[in-house]
């Protein structure tokens, strides 16, 4: 194959996975503490052809999803085991295999009295621990994450912060895993009665779905032309020849 | 891989689980003691096409990797208790709970179940029933003869009867609660029945140490669905079903391009 139909079927590609992230964005829209997946474009060289002295071939390819961490709107719920963190930073619970991150503060109390996730996560504590309620008396929740009940202080809920935001993978049910070190998080409070929702704008998703698709369109294009052309050159090579 | 068709496809799924969702609290907006239920929504499962922190090359490491994921999912409809109003009726047997509590009842299979819905009448043995006719637990008996009924604030029944100026009590009113209410079954009726989530109640008097709330004698408790913000998560739900059905148009016309590269 041409050049022109390599870069167009290379470019095809890659925004055919660049709808697969904005679809996954858009079907989350109304998924509390969900945070929008963007793309880098990148040019994709292979070795070969960086170390040849000819100018390479270049393929238009998505090198690296990023996660847009920027806040979601709080929105009040009245429920008092709601949690929403204002600022950066992540709720830590317990996974099944270690710790998990998340900005999804939609907690319970089990029958025991321990606060845990939507999937029965227990929330970790800044001393490691977890909170323990006694009774059914309301749990009151400062804003730097201290959990009081009946005047007894129970805990301080863990808020966890990264320095690279790249060292979280999304791990599903609005969960991170983070493959560095957490550092305790500053200048995040901790909003009671509120959840996160989803940071996907409906209105910026749409022109980036319409975008995507016009370039699909001049690229599926340029790649028709590709090919018309290389039909061309078959045909005069052949007419040459006779 | 069709993984944007999916997304999308799941997208809108559970865009009409939450109109669904949406109807029920609407349709019950005049039902008392009704508590509002909110759906919640996670992502699902990512598929990684290029591990975080893998490497670029000998002296580079891929900051951030290449995940794509696969769509939204419902993870539960979760009931909201917070306290609806309450609004006078001048009935002596309807009784609102100002506080966390929970009415306890008698199903007619013989088990309890609870509710917040005190509007309670008397059956022709003048047993304190719900509008179902499942009677009070503990029971409470009011003859027939009985004036005037007093339901104190910390569940006392008591009546006058003919030519007595001394109130005879009924007996009292308890309420109950759960470590977790959020995880009781809703059983239809206004009942609620305990779960392996809930936990088991524990019982206590009005205006107890253990905190249930006291009543209110001449008051029902209105649903706590606000109209106002249903409608506003209908129009937020219906036009994420619509950003989610484009989704899939473009999908669908991306793909017949592609197919539109072959024919040539």
């Amino acid at each position: 194959m041409d050049n022109l139909t390599i870069a167009a079927a290379g470019g095809m590609r890659s925004r055919m996975e660049s709808l697969d992230l904005l679809a996954n964005n858009l079907a989350n829209t109304e998924t509390g503490g969900y945070k929008a997946d963007r793309e880098f474009y990148n040019l994709y060289v292979s070795s070969e052809a960086a170390t040849a002295d000819a100018s390479p071939t270049s393929l238009p390819v998505i090198q690296t999803a990023w996660t847009d961490f920027s806040q979601g709107v709080l929105r009040p719920t009245g429920n008092s085991l709601d949690l929403a963190l204002s600022g950066k930073g992540f709720f830590a619970v317990s996974g099944p295999s270690g710790d998990l991150y998340t900005r999804n503060g939609s907690f319970h109390l089990t029958p025991q009295g321990t606060l845990v996730s939507t999937e029965g996560y227990a929330v970790r504590t800044v001393a490691g621990g977890n909170i323990q309620a006694q009774g059914s008396g309301a749990l009151q929740i400062s804003r730097d994450g201290t959990v009081t009940q009946d005047g007894q202080v129970l805990g301080r809920l863990a808020v966890a912060d990264f320095a690279e935001a790249g060292a979280l993978v999304k791990q599903g049910n609005s969960y991170f895993r983070s493959t560095a070190d957490p550092q305790a998080a500053s200048g995040v409070q901790v909003e009671q009665g509120k959840l996160e929702s989803s940071n996907v704008g409906a209105a910026e998703s749409a022109v980036r779905l319409v975008s995507v698709m016009r370039q699909f369109e001049m690229l599926q294009k340029a790649a028709s032309l590709g090919e018309q052309m290389n039909q061309e050159d078959a045909q005069e090579v052949a007419r040459v020849a006779s | 891989m069709m993984r944007a068709l999916f997304s999308a496809a799941s997208g809108m799924t559970a865009q009409q689980m939450n109109v669904d969702n949406i109807a029920n609290n609407l349709a019950n907006a005049n039902t008392n003691g009704y508590k509002v239920r909110r759906v919640q929504f996670q992502d699902l499962l990512y598929q990684n096409l290029m591990q975080p922190g893998a490497s670029a090359s000998q002296q580079t490491v891929v900051p951030a990797g290449l995940q794509l994921g696969l769509g939204t999912r419902p993870a539960g409809n979760e009931i909201i208790f917070t306290p609806g109003s309450l609004s006078a009726t001048e009935n002596p047997l309807d009784v609102a709970i100002q506080g966390p509590g929970f009415f306890q009842v008698l199903q007619p299979n013989g088990q309890l179940a609870y509710t917040r819905d005190g509007e309670f009448q008397l059956d022709r043995n003048g047993n304190v029933v719900t509008a179902n006719g499942n009677p009070l637990q503990p029971q409470i008996t009011i003859p027939a003869d009985a004036q005037s009924i007093t339901i104190a604030a910390d569940g006392t029944v008591s009546y006058t009867q003919p030519n007595q100026t001394t109130a005879q009590v009924a007996g009292q009113i308890q309420l109950a609660n759960f470590q977790n209410p959020a995880g009781l079954s809703a059983a239809g009726g206004n009942l609620y029945t305990p779960t392996q989530a809930s936990g088991d109640p524990t019982l206590g008097n009005p205006g107890g140490a253990e905190g249930l709330g006291t009543l209110q004698q001449g008051y029902t408790e209105q649903s706590n669905v606000s109209v106002v913000e249903e409608m506003v998560n209908l129009i937020v739900s219906q036009r994420a079903y619509e950003a989610n059905s484009k989704v899939v148009q473009a999908a669908n016309e991306m793909y017949q391009q592609t197919n539109g590269l072959v024919q040539q």
